[in-house]
């Protein structure tokens, strides 16, 4: 097996090759990170020329071309929060940015209200902004990019592989173990799963837990209330792809319902810890 | 082996309560009652990884970097960093004669891992790539608990652990990434002051 690592989408992402020969793997790494750090460009939070901080940054009303990965994964993230009711929400970036997990964009503190229609996409990758909020993707873009890397990977004719960004993971062929770490002792595993052709995703608040005003936060938040979900439980999904999983994590950390119809829609399996 | 199960789960001997949907293929060994620390990866030595940053390179020159006072202060500026070492562990990379760039080798520490790193720079210092050489977690961990090893004894590939290499993938929450980069934006600042042509 051949394994590389880079840091991408503010985690660490590992790309592991289990059937190909050297001068063929250098290319497939190389297309597979590249895409990877393309989905980084295209919807950090934290780069100024992204599409989501050009949204950030605009008026209410402004028409803005984005590209057709940005589109693509507005679109999944709406269809989610349709499906979800609500409890996945990519406006929480209000939060976040309220809770200090995000970088204030340079316009003030838009207040968080549930369920408000803050983009319309129109044709040609166009997205019109509807509200004064902020969108952040971080919750449903890592899952995304691992799709396009395993694409990538496919393109080049790997049939066996995983792609790993910080967590939120895809495996294309062959099952591979994955360990799935004790919420509560996350130096520790709790278990591993056989994974084959499949994505697994995990949100928990065991790496960004802290205090803010003498209270307990953490970056998972519920888009009903854009509050902290509370607990020290993770929350895990499998879907076919991995952008699926990603999202699918919220609606699971939110609602704590591992049969909820938003999971059952996505044919996803789902446990908590 | 894969082991079919039907829900819901409740293994009271585990740390965990887990409750799942469906059909679910587990491996033998999961969730039950197993707890193991992870572990160390190793992606790619030094010369792997300079030779990964630069392919076409056909020789490393080693360059080892001292800072003087007067360096430090303009890396601290430029990076808004402390420059943290005098030292820095550098090659520069050629294809015959011709400077291709420079890869600086770093390590940081975080909450639960210690990263070793690559960052290729060109010569101009603009960062080029960067490649994770090593991942370790929890280093200090396996000492607390001297008994963690010999949890692996006896598990192989075929069921799962990958002994010498840690466990293939985690599934979890996001380990965030900031303190790479900033180790990235404090060598840029450094290859700027120091060997910019």
């Amino acid at each position: 097996m051949m394994r590389r690592a880079q840091p991408a989408l503010g985690t660490l992402v590992e790309i592991s090759l289990s059937d190909v020969g050297n001068e063929a793997s250098r290319d497939a790494f190389q297309d597979a990170f590249a895409s990877i750090h393309a989905i980084h460009r295209l919807m950090s939070f934290h780069e100024a020329a992204s599409d989501i901080s050009c949204y950030n940054r605009a008026s209410v009303g402004a028409i803005l071309d984005i590209d057709a990965h940005t589109a693509r994964v507005l679109s999944a993230a709406r269809r989610v929060t349709e499906l979800s009711d609500g409890l996945f929400d990519i406006r929480v970036a209000n939060c976040l940015v309220a809770l200090d997990y995000l970088p204030a964009p340079d316009t003030s503190l838009p207040a968080y209200r549930r369920q408000k229609q803050a983009y319309r996409l129109l044709p040609g990758n166009q997205l019109q902004k509807l509200s004064a909020d902020w969108l952040d993707v971080g919750g449903i873009a890592k899952g995304y990019a691992v799709d396009c890397a395993i694409a990538a990977l496919q393109a080049h004719g790997v049939q066996h592989a995983c792609v790993n960004a910080g967590g939120d993971l895809r495996v294309l062929g062959k099952p591979q173990a994955v360990a799935i770490r004790d919420p509560r002792q996350p130096q520790s595993m709790a278990g591993q799963w056989l994974l084959g052709d499949r994505a697994m995703a995990t949100s928990a608040s065991y790496f960004s837990a802290k205090r803010v005003n003498d209270e307990a936060v953490c970056a998972l938040i519920d888009g009903r209330t854009g509050k902290t979900i509370q607990g020290k439980r993770s929350y895990t999904v499998m879907a076919d792809e991995c952008i699926w999983a990603d999202a699918l994590t919220k609606v699971l950390a939110a609602s704590a319902d591992v049969q909820h119809p938003c999971l059952r829609h996505f044919a996803a399996e789902a446990f908590i810890i | 082996m894969i082991v079919i199960i039907s829900v819901p789960v409740i293994l009271s001997n585990a740390l965990t309560t887990i409750s799942m949907t469906k059909l679910v293929p587990l491996s033998l060994i999961a969730l039950a009652g197993f707890s193991s620390t992870a572990f160390a990866t190793q992606y790619l030595t030094a010369e792997q990884a300079q030779q990964t940053i630069f392919p076409e390179a056909n020789s490393f020159k080693p360059l080892p970097l001292q800072l003087d006072a007067a360096q430090m202060k303009q890396v601290e500026k430029l990076s808004g960093l402390p420059a943290r070492s005098v030292a820095w562990r550098t090659v520069a990379a050629y294809k015959d004669d011709r400077l291709l760039g420079y890869v600086v080798f770093d390590e940081v520490v975080g909450k639960f891992e210690l990263i070793s790193y690559a960052v290729g720079l060109q010569a101009d210092a603009t960062v080029q790539q960067v490649e994770i050489m090593a991942y370790r977690e929890s280093h200090g961990f396996e000492i607390r608990n001297a008994n963690w090893r010999r949890q692996f004894v006896g598990k192989t590939a075929g069921n799962g652990l990958v002994i010498g290499e840690g466990i293939a993938n985690i599934s979890g929450a996001t380990l965030s990434c900031a303190h790479v980069t900033d180790g990235v934006r404090r060598i840029a600042a450094i290859v700027q002051v120091a060997l910019k042509k």
